[in-house]
Parts: C-alpha cells; structure tokens; sequence
C-alpha cells in the first residue's frame, strides 16, 4: 500500500511540475530528447535523495537539470548547435508547446522559432522567468548570476522576442 | 516595462509547455517504480554508520562507562552504611529488598547522515597530474543515543564537508 502511495506520489508531482522542468531542460539541451533524459536524471537523483533537503524543490531539481544538461553537452560536444539549427524550423516532434487550436497555433509556432534563435543567456532568463515563475533573485541562485544582471537579460530577451514577431504580425 | 512588452509577456503566460512524452514516464516508472516505499531521509553509508567499528567502539565505551558507575556505587563506605528508611514499625521484620541502581547506560539507537549541498570547486589536477574536478559534499551527520530505562535520548548534530576529486570524462 504504502508502495503504491509512493508511486502516486511521483506520479504526481511529475504531472504537475514535468511540463514546465521539460521546457526548462530543453533550453539547455540539443534536442527534446536530450531534454527528457536529463530530466529524467534530475528527477530520479532528486526523487531519492535530495527531496528531503530543505529549500524551494523547484530550485533543487533546475540547479540539477542544469547541471546534468552542461554534462551531457560536454560529453556531445562533437555536435554544434548551429547545425541542428540548420534550416531555421522546428520539427513537430521538438515543439516545446501544446498546439493550439486555429490560428493561434501559427503565432505559437512563430513564437517557439523566435524563442530559438534568442541568446542562450537570454532564453534561460525568459524560461525560467516566464513559465517557472522564479524570481529574478532565484534566477540569478539557479544560474549563478546577479538578480540584476537577470532582470536585464530579461528586458533583453522580451526586446529581441518582440522585434522578431512584429515582423511576422504586420508584416 | 512599456505596454507592449507587457503583451508580449502575457501572451507568452498563455502558451503551456508540452506534456513529458510517455517514454519518460516508463523510464521514470522502471527507475523509481522498484524503489522501496520509505518516508524517511535517506541513508547514506558512511564512516559513521551504525554498522562502523566506530559503533562498536562507542558501544564498549558505555558499557565500560557503566560498570565503572556500580563499581563505585558498591564500593562507596556510604552506601554501604547508609541505612534502610522504615516508614513505620510494625512489630515483624522488615523485608529486605534490593537497592535499585539507577545506571545511565545511552546506547546507540539511530546515525543519519542528510546531504544537504553539493557544489563544484572548480577544476583540480589529481595526484597522478591528471585533470579532474573538485566536489565538495556537505552533509549533515545526526547520531541519536537513548537510555531504555529513562527513556530519555541524547541527539548529536555535528556538519561535515566531504571533498571528492573527480576525474574528468573525455570520452
């Protein structure tokens, strides 16, 4: 009984929080794939010995995702970016997004390409901004930078995201 | 923030992150799905286990500790005189009855050891002038001892940082 409470329990907190921690390891990783297994390492490391600790899990679990991102990219580091960039799009089994029904899937789409091709050091801010709704002071913690520095890369990010899409809206 | 980051901000709230692919949850599911259902902090194996010689030591050393105590309490010219109370006379003998010694024996009940921080030190070269990297664990140890006859427990929480150098991947 008690197994199968456990079990539930994972269960849950993965549904609930796995969606936005996917997004989050995609910035850091090559492909949805890498994503998912670095996720999967994150939450299996925290899951059994880190969830008892004290501190904000959210914060325990993306410092850990980070982490194991930066680990994989190194063991990878024969593949560029830039090539798996190539051509501009985003294949339907790397969308970070549900679909949207109608037109408003367009605009997501435009969005995820706009996201894509922003700075690294942006694009985390904005994630962990936006969807994982930490504070600039617990961006900074996650990423080892000045909660200022955060908020800038931030403004940036919106900036840029913003001259991307105007374009495609009236133009 | 001008009005239009504003939009752009919310609309960007809008947009749910896309659902952890059914291939995650079985891997998580065969990875966490045998874990034993425990409630408790993890263990961890360490110099200071219950299983350690530095238990047994602690273990003799309370019990040595202990025979010292009735050593000296029989020994004592003023228990040995010290007269038996009689509450009142009755007239019969009274009974005589074993003196009670009351013995403060702890006895090792439960060591725990949480980790609680665990930070990258940044590159080291390992003693076979190799490149490597240095972790640093920081736990904390717990170690509990209980009296059986008082009931009474003595807890002991000491922090201790371990440093691990880890040899870089290449592969």
């Amino acid at each position: 009984m008690e197994r199968t409470n456990e079990q539930h329990s994972w269960k849950k907190w993965i549904e609930a929080h796995g969606p936005k921690l996917l997004l989050c390891a995609r910035q850091w990783t090559r492909s949805l794939a890498d994503a998912e297994d670095v996720l999967q390492e994150a939450f299996v490391r925290y899951w059994r010995h880190q969830r008892q600790l004290p501190g904000d899990p959210q914060a325990l679990i993306i410092t850990s995702i980070r982490r194991a991102a930066l680990d994989l990219a190194r063991r990878e580091d024969r593949r560029t970016a830039r090539e798996e960039q190539a051509g501009g799009g985003i294949e339907a089994d790397q969308l970070v997004f549900e679909r949207l029904p109608g037109e408003g899937d367009e605009r997501r789409a435009e969005i995820e390409v706009a996201l894509q091709r922003l700075p690294a050091e942006q694009r985390e801010v904005l994630v962990l901004k936006i969807w994982q709704e930490f504070t600039f002071e617990q961006i900074g913690e996650a990423l080892g930078i000045p909660p200022n520095t955060a908020a800038s890369r931030y403004r940036y990010a919106l900036n840029a995201l913003r001259q991307q899409l105007e374009p495609l809206c009236h133009g | 923030m001008d009005e239009t980051l504003q939009e752009l901000e919310n609309e960007l709230k809008r947009l749910t992150p896309r659902r952890p692919s059914p291939g995650l949850m079985q891997a998580l599911e065969h990875e966490l799905g045998r874990e034993p259902a425990v409630d408790h902090p993890p263990q961890y194996r360490t110099a200071t286990s219950l299983h350690s010689w530095k238990w047994a030591a602690w273990s003799l050393a309370g019990v040595a500790a202990a025979i010292a105590v009735i050593a000296v309490v029989r020994s004592s010219p003023q228990s040995a005189k010290a007269p038996i109370p009689v509450v009142a006379y009755t007239g019969q003998p009274a009974p005589t009855q074993p003196v009670a010694i009351a013995v403060n024996r702890y006895q090792p009940v439960k060591a725990s050891s949480v980790l609680y921080d665990l930070k990258e030190d940044g590159a080291a070269t390992l003693p076979d002038q190799t490149e490597g990297r240095q972790v640093r664990y920081r736990y904390v140890d717990t170690y509990t001892w209980k009296n059986p006859a008082t009931k009474a427990s003595l807890r002991w929480s000491v922090p201790r940082d371990e440093v691990r150098l880890v040899r870089a991947s290449l592969d």
